[in-house]
């Protein structure tokens, strides 16, 4: 008998009783302000948010460094435009960068290794959740997944209109059938693990800044 | 030594004690917070205790509804029995490809089979990248918190640590500093693992799913890279479908740490996807391990501790594990549920753990799916006593005095001659005799008479009547 | 109505004022108390230590002794709670469910029967009042601070606000265990007087200046702890206070010359 049906025939030896889960009929509603609840949410987890309209969110949002100065930037291709351009300074890594961003050969996460440091992620997230201050975010690449994690800063752009009051919607709204890789981002990567004391950019990114878009 | 001689010595150091304690209080409070923004969160504990339990009577199907789908999706599912199997799989993962740098994200089913020094001692190097672990990793013991695994060290002992293993400037102990180096130096071996191992805290049937959550994203950063990932997986952490992960979703990091939800909650499904250039290819295999789950499964008083989602709330809540620290309880896993789930691996080497309890409750009423925690450690105690590994005079004693309390009139003729001697010895002598009472409690006056023979009394006057 | 008056061994032995206190209120409110010799312990601290068979011969005794009565009544909030929650597991008489349903903790019984004799002397004390994890969490006195269910009154507190000038004093910690746990307090002697002396230092950064409780073994271990520092707290069991400020009883004449 191999360990798989030796370990299955022991969960049968002295069952367990069925038990009808206790699947709530009502679930909360949206809150009254629900950017307003995110926002508390995600400040919760160390994230910050901006309101912005489409065309301006570049404006929007907080640079590590003045935007012109920023060299390394992922931006994701189903960022809206307008799509932050590299300035005009040609580093060789800028010529790299333009390459990432079009995905073009060699545009792998095994190059991303090779660009640290990444300073600034793009995302576009499919819809945010109003009770954790959490996006949905299904990465278009694995080099996506990288780049989110490498950056010392995250940018996520999510349409205003898509938002959730809690879990159970936004897992009505996701297909995991179909999902290799997807994640609920809230905030940056974040330790307390000495002495209790909240230290932000653990590993991953330091700031994370979550952008409403009104269209 | 047993929890009692451990917890002895941890209390000896009144002040550390204290800080230890309102640490962890600090935690629960936080989660009373949390729970506090969450209206329905009694009918949420009921959802997930429910779902859990449903979950636990069809394992076998959900297991194999899991690796088709899994399966399917591109992973190789494999099974284990015990704690051996389970780290003799992983290592022939890692040496069919000659990988010998792995990093680890947080999983107690690792910690629990001993996979760290087991391939270590074949050469392969493992680290944790989980801060926590890590500390603990570098410094040779066990994580204190199944969350929090350095929430027992201050932050100078992480600086010393990190003098001696990181490089860190002489009386370092700033955390923003600390944590800085750490990421530097786990960076690297992100970037230069061949495989990366992770833990999965919901396996998802009807998907071939799994989730993995971590606040530093270290389970994430762990798998992107690397072209393997091994995912380890306990019998216990299936659910039936996607569905079913919001109302744990919406407990867990509120439990665990009052957040409304953890940074990173990934959702996994097979390999990634191969990039043109990347060689070896990207592969998933899931180790689904039993390791004494099954046994457990099959004893009714303690089945519904497989529900645990690895929270800590009751860690955190316990008065006990807050004046006594992880480390008092010598095993894999510490606080109320460990007290209930280790036992059954080893029921003589543990027997003192359902006793380092005052039953107060509060670990049953913060676990976000029921586990009926202080009832299972009393049956523990009755299992206990019954399997001979309670100490004979303890038994001795109880037997005794049940036969003395069966039995009114000798025990009113024993407890007044008792008490009689009592009132007559002079005080040291009395605190001598009832000594383990007495070592830090002064004993009150001892009364003349008991209530019975004032209760006598009384009706002897009534009968009498007024004068 | 009549009711069973059931005295716990060591509130018999140690502390049997609680005992003539109960009594004294149950008499004052218009019940008539009977007290039932032939039962010496609910068999708890055995069915803590994990000696069953013990447990259930004291359980199978209670039941005998009680299954006629209408109510029994008792001043400790965790032999009321062993009795509801296990009687009728260790005891196979058909009478032990119907016996667990009718025992009452003192305050408890007085509450849902609103039979308390008038509390109207002044009792001008800051009074602690320590929740007894068993009362509180296996009896339903009061609401866990852990929970989020729907309010539970908690009837020691209640019957106290009703008594003129006593004030009850705030915790921080409302309702974390004392620490006595039964043989806890001696196997885990070092723990166990940690918990206690934490709650003393909560009662006193609230103000208080008496502590008391439904619960004996919780006091018993309290005031041992506060007498060997000579701590200043003064400990009495909520039967005491109330038949104080109903009856006139005089809290700290000794019954007994000692």
């Amino acid at each position: 008998m191999s360990a798989r049906d030796q370990i299955l025939a022991a969960l049968t030896r002295h069952p367990a009783p069925p038990v009808e889960p206790a699947r709530s009929e009502s679930r909360p509603e949206m809150p009254a302000n629900p950017w307003s609840v995110l926002e508390k949410r995600l400040a919760q987890n160390g994230g910050r948010l901006v309101h912005s309209h489409s065309g301006e969110w570049i404006d929007s949002v907080k640079w590590s460094c003045e935007f012109a100065e920023l060299t390394h930037v992922y931006v994701a291709t189903n960022v809206p435009e307008p799509s932050p351009t590299p300035p005009a300074s040609q580093l060789p890594a800028t010529a790299q960068l333009s390459t990432l961003t079009s995905r073009g050969v060699g545009a792998t996460a095994k190059a991303m290794r090779d660009l640290e440091p990444l300073e600034v992620t793009v995302l576009y997230a499919d819809f945010a959740v109003a009770e954790n201050g959490a996006v949905w975010h299904v990465p278009a690449s694995p080099l996506e997944r990288t780049a989110a994690l490498l950056a010392e800063h995250l940018i996520v752009l999510v349409p205003a209109s898509s938002l959730v009051a809690t879990l159970h919607h936004a897992y009505e709204r996701i297909a995991l059938a179909e999902t290799r890789f997807g994640w609920f981002l809230s905030g940056p990567s974040k330790t307390a693990d000495i002495e209790q004391a909240l230290v932000l950019g653990a590993h991953g990114p330091r700031t994370m800044q979550l952008v409403a878009l009104e269209s | 030594m047993g929890h009692v001689d451990r917890a002895r010595e941890f209390v000896r150091d009144e002040s550390r004690t204290k800080w230890h304690d309102e640490s962890l209080w600090f935690v629960r409070a936080k989660r009373d917070e949390a729970a506090d923004t969450v209206p329905d969160w009694e009918a949420l504990r009921d959802e997930a205790a429910t779902i859990k339990r449903d979950a636990l009577s069809r394992l076998p199907d959900l297991w194999r509804q899991f690796e088709t789908a899994a399966t399917e999706a591109g992973a190789v599912v494999h099974w284990a029995r015990d704690a051996e199997e389970h780290n003799q799989i992983v290592l022939n993962l890692l040496e069919e490809r000659g990988f010998r740098r792995v990093v680890k994200s947080k999983s107690m089913l690792t910690e629990e089979c001993g996979l760290n020094p087991f391939l270590e001692a074949r050469g392969i190097e493992i680290i944790d990248t989980d801060l926590g672990e890590r500390i603990v990793q570098l410094r040779n013991e066990r994580p204190s918190h199944i969350v929090m695994p350095a929430i027992h060290l201050k932050r100078s002992e992480v600086g010393k640590l990190f003098e001696k293993e990181m490089g860190a400037p002489v009386g370092l102990d700033d955390p923003d500093a600390l944590t800085a180096l750490a990421r530097q130096d786990l960076r690297k071996r992100f970037l230069a693992a061949e495989a990366g191992i992770t833990g999965v805290n919901f396996a998802v049937a009807e998907t071939g799913s799994f989730v993995v959550v971590t606040n530093e994203g270290n389970a994430d950063l762990g798998t992107a890279l690397p072209s393997l990932h091994i995912a380890c997986v306990g019998l216990e952490k299936i659910i039936p479908a996607p569905g079913d992960l919001a109302p744990f979703l919406r407990l867990l990091a509120r439990s665990a740490t009052g957040q409304p939800i953890s940074a990173y909650t990934s959702h996994f499904r097979g390999p990634r996807e191969a990039e043109d250039i990347e060689s070896p290819a990207p592969a998933m295999h899931i180790v689904i391990v039993d390791n004494g789950r099954s046994d457990l499964l099959a004893q009714p008083s303690f089945r519904d501790a497989l529900a645990c989602i690895r929270c800590g709330a009751c860690l955190n809540t316990c008065p006990v594990y807050r004046r006594s620290g992880g480390h008092s309880y010598g095993t894999t896993i510490p606080g109320p549920i460990g007290s209930v789930l280790e036992p059954s691996r080893d029921p003589k080497a543990h027997a003192e753990l359902p006793h380092a309890c005052t039953l107060c409750g509060s670990c049953t009423d913060v676990c976000p799916v029921r586990v009926p925690l202080h009832h299972q450690l009393l049956t523990w105690r009755a299992h206990l006593a019954e399997g001979g590994h309670h100490p004979t005079r303890r038994r001795v004693a109880f037997g005794l005095a049940g036969r003395l309390f069966a039995h009114p009139r000798a025990y009113e003729i024993l407890t007044k001659a008792g008490r009689r001697v009592a009132r007559r010895l002079p005080a040291a002598w009395l605190d001598r005799l009832t000594s383990p009472w007495t070592e830090a409690r002064t004993l009150p006056p001892i009364p003349a008479r008991s209530f019975r023979e004032q209760m006598r009394a009384r009706e002897r006057q009534a009968t009498r009547g007024p004068r | 109505m009549r009711v069973a008056l059931f005295v716990p061994c060591y509130v018999d032995q140690l502390r049997p004022q609680i005992g003539l206190a109960t009594l004294d209120l149950l008499t004052a409110a218009g019940f008539e108390v009977d007290f039932q010799e032939e039962v010496v312990c609910c068999g708890q601290p055995f069915l803590t230590a994990g000696e069953t068979k013990r447990a259930a011969a004291l359980g199978a005794r209670f039941v005998d002794a009680f299954q006629n009565v209408e109510a029994i009544v008792t001043p400790s909030g965790s032999c009321a709670a062993t009795l509801r929650r296990h009687l009728e597991s260790l005891v196979t008489a058909p009478a032990a469910a119907s016996v667990a349903a009718k025992t009452f903790e003192l305050c408890e019984f007085i509450t849902k029967e609103s039979a308390c004799p008038p509390l109207s002397r002044p009792f001008p004390h800051r009074v602690g009042l320590h929740a007894s994890c068993h009362g509180l969490r296996e009896l339903g006195l009061g609401t866990p601070t852990e929970t989020r269910s729907a309010t539970r009154i908690d009837p020691a507190r209640e019957l106290l606000s009703r008594i003129p000038e006593l004030e009850i004093t705030s915790l921080d910690r409302r309702d974390e265990c004392c620490g006595f746990g039964g043989t806890f307090s001696v196997e885990e002697a070092a723990v166990s007087t940690r918990m206690g002396l934490d709650r003393l230092e909560d009662h006193g950064r609230g103000g208080a200046e008496i502590v008391t409780s439904t619960d004996v073994s919780c006091l018993l271990h309290l005031e041992g702890l506060s007498r060997r520092r000579t701590l200043p707290f003064e400990i009495f069991h909520i039967a005491e206070i109330l038949a104080a400020s109903a009856l006139g009883h005089d809290l700290r004449a000794s019954t007994e010359p000692c």
